[in-house]
């Protein structure tokens, strides 16, 4: 391997690693404050991807406003999935939830794919073309695309905003209470059902700001979110379950090693590296890299 | 939890399992009349049945490996690495064709050797995941799932890759009727005595291991059960019946691709299962029959997508009204006649 891509593999695995960040952080969210884990987190992306391309080709909107609509919008999508098919499977114990969240995937998948096949604009494989499509950023001694650097950027401000939330307001502060003890936060009279809601919504939300990798003419299929969101939440279970901390190291590591691996060994090798590395450090330390010590 | 059934409760339950046998025995030789009512005719009624006691011995291993409160994301991967050790044993090896009956025994053979090596690697995946609970476990399981579709697609010198390789069928007939046939006989034979084995597994002092672990597994270790050891049985049963379908599935199929470790072909147990209920013999059986006859009676009316969506709404019905399973209405209908005696 030349020495001189090691740079752009860095880069491209920072890149790669957002998305990760972006939906691990969510998956987090919701299993934090409600213990639910939600398989069809990278439904809800392809669904945000779809209401961005839908927005942008109806309304010839541009493609970056379409992309925030769709944040705002899949915020209230999240209130509902929970409120509807969450909500009452609670406490009834974690094969439901799988099983929930397998229902949602066929649901959403299948009815986006309706959709698709009567309206003219979509093909077997849509692209959405961001403005800076052909931008790019020279930096000496490589060039990036401004598309790539854009959704970094708005990585590590969304990742900052939900520290401040997390830390400065009081529904944050309830929030963070209410995941570490639900009881005790219900009787300081903190109304858990509606943290619950807002935890999904925000959590939906950041499966949408995920969604931003497809901007820039990256094929996809109403197919493309089921192996994301599961490598999202291995990239939890490696950083430690409820550790945001762990989300965003493991989202990095993987990123990073996903594409050494698809530079040494070929582009199939992809998938199984990261979870190689999941299994590894899982016997090394079966609490994941950040996650506390059981009890 | 487990009712003792006395001489006079067994009947009924004895009575219902013989007239599904008959039922199961006589479906190949249904006259035609009777089948053109069907969705499925001729030899696909049977293709769709075979796939489906398939499908019910591989989600009754599944069932007993959560049984053992251990739960699985990956049993695909036990699928595929009976498919493949059987048909790669057959194709490298080349033994001499043993026909019974027209019936190739040496596939028999391979099969139940795919079973055995699939168990050899289920307590391997077992002792990574001795130490993990829950989504970790999940999680790992669904990793090895992964990691062995790679290697299976990479090693393309043997396996054959993306393109994957032929298989020999069970039996050898010139016409596609009586093949149908005769593999339908043999597969039901084979899941008749998983369904039997599981359900003495369940029965034993293992099940009551099992079930002690699942329910605390703390407790369970004090009071003397070597969880490590019934834990890593658990994963050997079920892998090796895991390998068992597999291989009959892709022998009956006649060609095998590495799509056998697909995450469909993982989550389908799952969704079959938790429709039947879990922790029972009866369940996994219930869900399969009842979920894989919408599936593909819902496609056969030219639902291409849409059969999905509508599976999708009824599963959340299912388990928003019904978390513990379909078997959950048949229990209630049970004890509700027994307290009439």
């Amino acid at each position: 391997m030349d020495l001189a891509v090691l740079p752009e593999i860095l880069f491209w695995g920072l890149y790669a690693g957002c998305i990760y960040i972006l939906l691990a952080i969510g998956l987090n969210l919701i299993f934090g404050v409600m213990r639910v884990v939600n398989f069809a987190h990278g439904e809800l992306m392809v669904l945000a991807i779809y209401i961005t391309f839908f927005l942008h080709n109806i309304l010839d909107l541009d493609p970056y406003l379409a992309f925030a609509l769709s944040i705002l919008l899949m915020f209230f999508v999240g209130i509902v999935v929970e409120r509807l098919c969450f909500r009452p499977i609670m406490g009834t114990g974690k094969l439901n939830e799988i099983f929930m969240s397998l229902a949602l995937i066929y649901l959403i998948q299948n009815s986006i794919f309706i959709t698709c096949s009567n309206v003219d604009f979509c093909n077997d494989l849509n692209r959405i073309r961001s403005p800076l499509g052909y931008e790019k950023i020279s930096f000496g001694f490589m060039e990036l695309a401004a598309d790539h650097i854009i959704i970094i950027c708005v990585t590590i401000t969304l990742v900052l905003m939900l520290y401040l939330f997390m830390k400065k307001t009081s529904t944050g502060k309830a929030m963070r209470a209410t995941s570490q003890n639900r009881e005790v936060a219900m009787l300081a009279g903190i109304n858990v059902e509606r943290i619950d809601m807002l935890a999904f919504g925000l959590g939906s939300s950041f499966a949408a700001a995920a969604s931003l990798f497809w901007i820039s003419e990256i094929p996809f299929t109403p197919y493309s979110g089921s192996i994301n969101a599961i490598k999202a939440f291995a990239v939890i279970i490696l950083g430690g379950l409820g550790s945001i901390s762990g989300a965003i190291a493991g989202g990095l590591i993987y990123g990073v090693a996903e594409n050494l691996a698809a530079c040494l060994f070929g582009g199939g090798w992809k998938h199984a590296t990261s979870f190689i590395i999941l299994i590894i450090v899982l016997i090394i330390r079966p609490t994941g890299l950040f996650g506390e010590k059981e009890g | 939890m487990k009712r003792r059934d006395n001489g006079m409760e067994i009947n009924p339950k004895l009575a219902a399992v013989s007239a599904i046998l008959l039922t199961a025995l006589a479906i190949p030789y249904l006259p035609v009349t009777v089948t053109q009512l069907l969705p499925f005719k001729g030899a696909s009624l049977l293709g769709f049945l075979i796939l489906m006691y398939v499908f019910i011995m591989f989600a009754s291993a599944w069932n007993l490996l959560t049984y053992s409160g251990q739960g699985s994301l990956g049993h695909a991967a036990f699928l595929g690495i009976g498919a493949y050790t059987s048909a790669i044993t057959l194709r490298y090896l080349k033994p001499e064709p043993l026909l019974f009956n027209s019936i190739n025994l040496e596939v028999i053979l391979t099969v139940l050797a795919g079973g055995l090596a699939t168990s050899i690697v289920g307590v391997f995946i077992g002792l990574t995941c001795v130490r993990l609970r829950e989504w970790f476990l999940g999680m790992v399981t669904f990793g090895f799932a992964v990691i062995i579709h790679t290697i299976t697609t990479e090693l393309s010198d043997v396996t054959g890759g993306h393109d994957g390789l032929p298989t020999k069928h069970l039996v050898t007939a010139t016409d596609f009727l009586s093949r149908y046939r005769m593999e339908y006989y043999i597969i039901l034979v084979f899941t008749v005595a998983v369904i039997y084995l599981i359900h003495r597994i369940l029965e034993s002092e293992l099940g009551l291991a099992f079930e002690a672990i699942r329910e605390n597994e703390l407790e369970a270790k004090v009071m003397g059960i070597n969880t490590v050891k019934y834990k890593l049985i658990g994963f050997a049963l079920s892998a090796f019946f895991s390998g068992i379908a597999g291989s009959l599935m892709y022998h009956h199929v006649g060609y095998l691709t590495p799509e056998v470790f697909s995450i469909e072909n993982s989550f389908k147990p799952i969704i079959y299962c938790i429709v039947g209920g879990l922790f029972t013999v009866e369940g996994p059986i219930l869900g399969t029959v009842i979920i894989s006859t919408l599936w593909d009676g819902l496609k056969s009316l030219g639902l291409t997508h849409e059969h999905l969506v509508i599976i999708g709404l009824l599963l959340i019905i299912t388990v928003i009204f019904l978390p513990d399973g379909l078997i959950s209405i048949l229990r209630r209908t049970w004890t509700r006649s027994d307290a009439k005696v």
